[in-house]
Order: structure tokens, then C-alpha cells, then sequence
């Protein structure tokens, strides 16, 4: 082993040090006292101090950085968020529809496992790859396509729960997040057909049509709050969150984010009716069920920005479950804002593209720039 | 014994080639698409928004410069069909093609029979005829209101209607006994009287309809996005639709005041009041607007005339001609059934209809079904029981060639917005 290389003993210590605190699972808990002493219940991590190679496992799970991408608001959070958002959905719409929705399977509580289901059978089918695909890269894109849907969380923080603190935190976030309808166009570029082709190139004028915006309105809050670390931000909403401090910004970041997730009434670039699924159009199978699922993973993603920069991200009573209570503070108000998100699809129907192109790029974008005027103008009054 | 192995050699490769499948475009178009820097693509049949036929769209840019129709996916031949069927076997077949729309299909056909015999009608199956046939249009509208809805991507305005059209559904099934298709009008009249309980239940149905209507309107009709989507796109002038053919709620949308039921009154429905649905603008929201207004109307047809079936006696609902002629046939029937024993089932209505023949000549009907003038013209040669000829000229099939010269100028996205404006149902226009 040469000099610079960890041993194993190091990075155990390395995972101990900064662990997420959670009480039984990394923390001991205070039982009771006893004549002065105080009695305490061992945590897990504590138990399998000395079982080799196991607690390097549990304690690298509970190591801040990997928890924070792994469990919440990573990969298990996204995962628990699409099953729980693709259900309510559905649900929801049937219920406005005068229908069941998801009933059969799983009936005693309501139909709530049928997403999962669902990614069962997408797993099963055939993935046809036609024979006009660019084969490697109509394979490889949605995979790719998780890399700008992970990367965001390693600067997002949930409270104590945190990869990565930089003072750069939201626009690295909005920057990664910008990557994900770039992988959609090379999807439909991928596919090599009239209507994936189609597909793309309205993905392309939304994301012109949009992004702009959103970034307007996410530096405005920047420029309000006077600092782009999330824990500043949050800090600064303890009182006022930043939702009644610059409406207008939130209202922008609000309809950009509808945008950006192709929900209804902008559900352009997928419209099935019209391009039978855009970019996707030659997807089947678990690669469908991938690429299906990357509207939601970026729904939720910029939910949890939309939570951190205007509701007062994890600020909320604290839940006797450690560092853990933040963490889930946050994720409720991003499943919150999410249920909001997917209710248009039953009151809307959708727009045309060049009507889309003409919201985004008059009014959402004079609004954008209203929230940089008011965001400039609450940096200079110093009110926070 | 080792089996011998036996190559099959069968030519796997689909064609790649666009030249080799049987599209109807005309040769070069294709080159001349390059050319001129044009995108053409294929929408259907096998498209989420193309219903059962192929439309071929040249594009430059995102604008349309030239839709052809590709119909005729769904031809089953009617006309062809009916010549070797009873005329009575006729019924159940000429209602096919419009599925929700069966009593107006149905009517004009016996129509014509009825004005080759000479038939009157009495009152009463009038009365009933016309409800059925508002009940039919109510549930032609709402299902293309569906079909609109859900081609802008709006799914709550398509179960509504849906759910709305159940409604027509089970007032046809207590009226007749089958939720579609009904075969239920008859040369002479109606099969069988309605009690007063349908009629109640009918009329029920009706104030549901016009509360949820309300409901639909606030969801969908009203609804910002679907004004836009549907708004100045794709107008026709009051010229335009003449020379292109236009009919039905698609001609009044235009601004031409032309409705078979007022024009030549059948049927009760000179005698009951009701408008005739116009629009000025010609674009898609109004020829969606004066299908919704139309459901009006036809709540206001069927409620005026179960008001007045309701002070009407009982009973009366065949024409005395065919009534007198099935009685003889009825004891005619009688005494065979005694030589035959039970083996004939077919019963008085068969025993009277299956040889009904026409004098020779030729009879044509004009019907305003729901999508609008519905021709029939039988050719009879005076001695066979099934028609020498029948010519079905349905409303789909009439208003293509306008659909398709509205879609010029339009973008992309606003295919599908014009096909559920026109409400355009395969399977109708080609027969």
C-alpha cells in the first residue's frame, strides 16, 4: 500500500467523524437516570462497532456526504418521491375525472404500489432498439441521464445533511439542472426519427423560452438574500420566507419550473396527441420507464430549489429524529409543492409551442425581471 | 427417422423505401419536399392523433403548406353490403358507421323506404322518432367534444362528456334495449311504444345533462388554454365553406343558416320550436361552440316533445298500412305455425318484412344527422326484397375536403385541434 493511500482503519475513522446524527440508528439514546448515572440504549452503529467489514458499510451509509446522496434528498428520496408522485397523480386526476384511478392491485391501500408495478412490467418487456437508432448512444443517453439529476443534490443541502457546502451552492444547482433537457435533445437525436426529431426541437425552444427566466429569477433571490449558500438563504427566511419577501420571483421560478418539467399546460415536447411522446417516441421497455421518469426526477429537483429559495427551505418545529429533522421538513414541503404541480394536468389542457414560446419569452420574462428589480431593491434597503 | 431441415426463405426486410408503400401522393412530390426545403411527415393510422386514417403533412418550419387525406382504413363497404340484404336486414347495417349517431343513420334510411311505400307515420312514433334522434345527436356531440379534449391534451374535458354520453346511453337502452345502434325505428314507425316511466327518466336525463354541461363549460369550453388553442385557427369564410361543401354544424359555423330539419321539415320538427344554431366566425372555437349550443337545442326538442307525448294516447306508435299487413301476416303465421309445430321462431315482424319490396324507382331522403346532411338513395327495381342499389352520402365524408383546406397555414400542433373541431370520425366517412 503506497503512503498516500488510506487504510482501512482511516476510513473507517473518516466515516465515524461526520456522521449523520440519528438518534438509535448513530446516536445513543438517554433511556433513563439511575442513581446519577444515565442509562443509555446503544445505537446501530455502536453495535457493529467490531463487526468487520459491516461497520464500514453502515458507517459509510451514515457518512454525511454519501447519506445526503443516497438516502435524503438522494436517490432513495427521489425514488420514494416518484412512486408516491406518479400514484398521486393519477389518483388525483381520477378522482376530478369522476374515476377509481390505480385500484386493483394492492386494493386495501388504494392502488399505492402501482407505479411499482408498473417499473416491473417496463422491466420485463423488450427494449427494441430500430434499426435507424444511433444504437450506442440511444442506449447510453438514458443512463447519462441520471448524472445531471444526481450531481444537483451534492450541493443541495437538507439541513445538517449536506455533500458539499459552497458559498456557489444554487448556481452550480440551476447550472446542472440546465443539463438535463441537453440530454433530452441528444435522446431525440439518438432516435433518428421524424417525430423524435420534432419532439427535440420543440424541447429546444422550450428551454430557450424558460431557462432564461428561471435563472433571472433565482439570481434575484441570490441578490436579495445576499449570498447563494443555501444556509444563508435559509437562515435569512427564519422570519419571512422568501415567498411573501419577492413574490414576483416566485411566481417566475413557479411557471418556469412548469415549463421545465413539460407539465400541463406546457407539456409540449411530449405531447402524445401531437409527437406521441417527442424525443421517446422510439423508447420501450425499462429504458422507457428511465426516460420517462426524468420530468419527475427534475420536478423534483427543482422543487427542492423552489423550497430552499422560497419557502424557507428546512426550517420548520423540530422532530425528535436528529439531524433527520430538517431533512424531512424539506422533503415534505418538495412533496408538497410537487402534488401542487402535477394537479394542472386535470384543469389544463396544453398549449401551443409558439404560444408557450410567446409566454415564456413576454410576460414570464418581464416578470423575471420585476423580481430582479424588487430582489435589487431588497439587497439595497438592507432588510435582511 | 432425422427430420430434414427446410429452409424458408422469407423476405424479412421491411420496405425502407418510401416509393415501394401505397400512399396517395403524386409522383416527384416527394423530391419536390426536398427541394423545397420541406418536412413531410405520415400522421397514422397508427397515431395517437389521427384517428383511423393517414394524413400526410408537408411542413416548412412548423407551418403546414399542404394536408392529403388518406381515408378509406375503415371501409366495410355498406353500400356493397346492402344490396345483398332485406331491407329490413338494412337497419341494423346502414347505423354502423356512426356509432353514437345510430338513430339519424337509421332514420333517413327508412325515410326512404317509407316515402316509396307511401307510409304514413302516425303522430306519436314521430314524437318518439325525434327523440331519439336529439337523444343521438346529444351523444354525437359530447363524444366529439371528448375526442376535442383530449386531442389538446386535456383529460378531464374528455371523462366528462364521456361520462355525460353514459347517461344518453342508458336512456337509449330504456327506450330501445341497446345502449348504440338501437335498430329500434322501423319502416311505419317505431318498434315499440315508450311507457310514461322512460319518458320521466328521459327527461331526468335531460336536466343532468344541461347541469353538467354547465360544469363542462367552466373545466373546458371557458378554460383560457383551450381558447387560445382553438381560437382564429383554421377559419373558413362563408364562401370558402360553400365552394368546399361544408355541412352541418361545420356550415353554420360559417355564418350559412342551412339545417335539413328546418329546410325540409321531417318528422315533428316543423311543429316543435327550437333555433338554428349560427356562428360568424368560422374558426375552430366556433364550430365547437355551435355543437355545444346545438346540445341545447336538442334538450329543448326532446323536453317539448315529451311534453306533449305525455298528453298523447298510448299505444299508436305503427302505421295502420303495416299494422293491417302484419296482422294478416300475424294469422297467416298462425296458421303455419300449427302445420310447422315450433321450429318457426321467426315471428309476424320477419313474416311482414322479409318480403317487403319497393315499386321500382328511385328514393332519395336528406337527414340532418348530427355531423351534419346525411343522403340516402335506394334504387329499387320493383320485384327483388333487397335494394338494387343503395347510396349512403355521410356528413364525414362531405366536409373532408374542407377540413383539409383549413388545415393550410396552420402549424403542426393545431392538427389535432382542427380534427377535433371537425370532429371527424373515420369510420363514418368512409362507410
Amino acid at each position: 500500500m503506497g503512503g498516500n493511500m488510506l487504510g482501512y482503519n482511516e476510513l473507517l475513522s473518516m466515516f465515524r467523524e461526520n456522521m449523520v446524527s440519528i438518534p438509535l440508528l448513530t446516536k445513543k439514546v438517554a433511556l433513563f437516570q439511575y442513581g446519577g448515572n444515565v442509562v443509555y440504549a446503544n445505537s446501530l452503529v455502536d453495535v457493529l462497532a467490531n463487526v468487520p467489514l459491516l461497520n464500514l458499510i453502515v458507517s459509510a451509509i451514515f457518512w454525511r456526504p454519501l447519506f445526503a446522496i443516497l438516502i435524503l434528498p438522494g436517490l432513495t428520496g427521489i425514488m420514494l418521491a416518484l412512486l408516491y408522485i406518479i400514484w398521486f397523480e393519477r389518483k388525483l386526476t381520477a378522482k376530478v375525472q369522476w374515476r377509481f384511478g390505480p385500484l386493483e392491485i394492492s386494493r386495501s391501500i388504494g392502488g399505492l404500489i402501482q407505479p411499482l408495478a408498473d417499473g416491473i412490467r417496463y422491466f420485463f418487456q423488450e427494449v427494441i432498439v430500430h434499426r435507424e437508432a444511433h444504437r450506442p448512444h440511444f442506449l447510453q443517453f438514458p443512463l447519462l441521464s441520471f448524472l445531471p439529476v444526481l450531481l444537483p443534490i451534492l450541493v443541495i443541502p437538507a439541513g445538517a445533511i449536506y455533500a458539499i457546502r459552497t458559498p456557489y451552492a444554487i448556481p452550480i444547482a440551476v447550472g446542472l439542472i440546465a443539463l438535463i433537457p441537453i440530454v433530452i435533445v441528444a435522446i431525440g437525436w439518438a432516435s433518428n426519427s421524424k417525430y423524435a426529431f420534432i419532439g427535440s426541437m420543440r424541447e429546444v425552444f422550450m428551454y430557450f423560452a424558460y431557462e432564461i427566466a428561471m435563472i433571472i429569477a433565482a439570481m434575484a433571490m441570490v441578490i436579495a438574500y445576499g449570498s447563494a449558500d443555501a444556509f444563508v438563504i435559509v437562515e435569512k427566511q427564519s422570519i419571512v420566507p422568501g415567498i411573501l419577501l419577492n413574490p414576483f420571483a416566485c411566481l417566475a421560478f413557479f411557471i418556469a419550473t412548469i415549463m421545465a418539467t413539460s407539465r400541463f399546460p406546457f407539456e409540449i415536447p411530449e405531447a402524445d396527441q401531437e409527437v406521441v411522446f417527442g424525443p421517446f417516441v422510439e423508447y420501450t421497455g425499462i429504458i422507457f420507464g428511465v426516460v420517462m421518469t426524468l420530468a419527475y426526477e427534475k420536478l423534483y429537483l427543482l422543487c427542492l430549489l423552489l423550497s430552499i429559495l422560497f419557502l424557507g427551505g428546512w426550517n420548520g418545529p423540530y422532530i425528535p429524529l436528529g439531524d433527520l429533522s430538517p431533512a424531512i421538513w424539506l422533503y415534505i414541503k418538495t412533496i408538497v409543492l410537487m402534488m401542487i404541480f402535477v394537479f394542472f394536468r386535470s384543469i389544463y389542457g396544453r398549449y401551443r409551442l409558439d404560444q408557450a414560446m410567446r409566454i415564456g419569452w413576454g410576460s414570464l420574462l418581464g416578470l423575471a425581471f420585476v423580481s430582479l428589480g424588487v430582489g435589487i431593491g431588497i439587497a439595497c434597503t438592507g432588510w435582511l | 427417422m432425422a427430420e430434414k431441415e427446410i429452409a424458408i426463405e422469407v423476405p424479412a426486410v421491411p420496405p425502407l423505401d418510401i416509393k415501394s408503400m401505397t400512399v396517395p401522393i403524386p409522383p416527384g412530390l416527394i423530391e419536390e419536399c426536398e427541394r423545397k426545403d420541406e418536412f413531410m411527415i405520415f400522421v397514422g393510422p397508427q397515431h395517437g392523433g389521427s384517428g383511423h386514417m393517414r394524413i400526410i403533412v408537408r411542413l416548412k418550419g412548423d407551418v403546414i403548406t399542404e394536408a392529403i387525406p388518406d381515408p378509406g382504413y375503415v371501409h366495410r363497404g355498406v353500400e356493397k353490403l346492402a344490396e345483398n340484404r332485406l331491407y329490413i336486414q338494412n337497419i341494423p347495417l346502414v347505423e354502423r358507421p356512426a356509432i353514437m349517431d345510430s338513430a339519424n343513420f337509421n332514420l333517413g334510411y327508412v325515410r326512404a323506404i317509407e316515402r316509396a311505400l307511401d307510409i304514413e307515420v302516425p303522430e306519436r312514433a314521430k314524437y318518439i322518432r325525434t327523440i331519439l334522434a336529439e337523444l343521438c345527436r346529444i351523444g354525437t356531440h359530447l363524444y366529439d367534444a371528448g375526442i376535442l379534449s383530449v386531442f389538446l391534451g386535456h383529460t378531464t374535458g374528455f371523462m366528462w362528456p364521456f361520462a355525460m354520453r353514459e347517461m344518453i346511453c342508458e336512456a337509449l337502452m330504456r327506450i330501445s334495449g341497446a345502449r348504440v345502434t338501437a335498430s329500434y325505428i322501423i319502416p311505419g314507425g317505431v318498434r315499440r311504444d315508450v311507457s310514461k316511466g322512460v319518458l320521466e327518466y328521459v327527461r331526468e336525463v335531460t336536466f343532468f345533462i344541461e347541469k353538467k354541461t354547465k360544469d363542462f363549460e367552466k373545466i373546458f369550453i371557458r378554460n383560457p388554454v383551450t381558447i387560445a388553442r382553438l381560437k382564429d385557427v383554421a377559419p373558413i369564410s362563408k364562401k370558402e365553406a360553400i365552394k368546399y361543401g361544408l355541412v352541418g354544424p361545420f356550415l353554420r359555423a360559417c355564418g350559412v343558416e342551412y339545417d335539413v330539419r328546418a329546410i325540409e321539415p321531417y318528422e315533428v320538427y316543423d311543429q316543435l320550436s327550437w333555433d338554428i344554431v349560427v356562428a360568424d366566425d368560422g374558426d375552430s372555437y366556433s364550430r365547437f361552440l355551435v355543437r355545444v349550443n346545438e346540445i341545447i337545442q336538442s334538450i329543448n326538442i326532446i323536453r317539448q316533445a315529451i311534453g306533449i307525448l305525455r298528453s298523447m294516447p298510448e299505444g299508436n306508435v305503427i302505421s295502420p298500412d303495416v299494422a293491417g299487413k302484419k296482422k294478416k301476416a300475424k294469422e297467416e303465421g298462425e296458421e303455419k305455425a300449427e302445420e310447422k309445430g315450433p321450429s318457426d321462431v321467426k315471428g309476424k315482424f320477419y313474416r311482414f318484412f322479409g318480403r317487403l319490396t319497393l315499386p321500382a324507382g328511385e328514393y332519395t331522403t336528406l337527414t340532418e344527422a348530427a355531423r351534419g346532411t346525411l343522403l340516402y338513395t335506394i334504387v329499387s327495381d320493383g320485384q327483388s326484397t333487397a335494394p338494387y342499389r343503395l347510396r349512403v352520402v355521410t356528413p364525414g365524408w362531405l366536409y373532408l375536403k374542407g377540413f383539409m383546406e383549413s388545415l393550410k397555414g396552420c402549424r403542426l400542433a393545431d392538427l389535432q385541434a382542427v380534427y377535433g373541431s371537425f370532429g371527424y370520425f373515420p369510420p363514418e366517412a368512409d362507410r
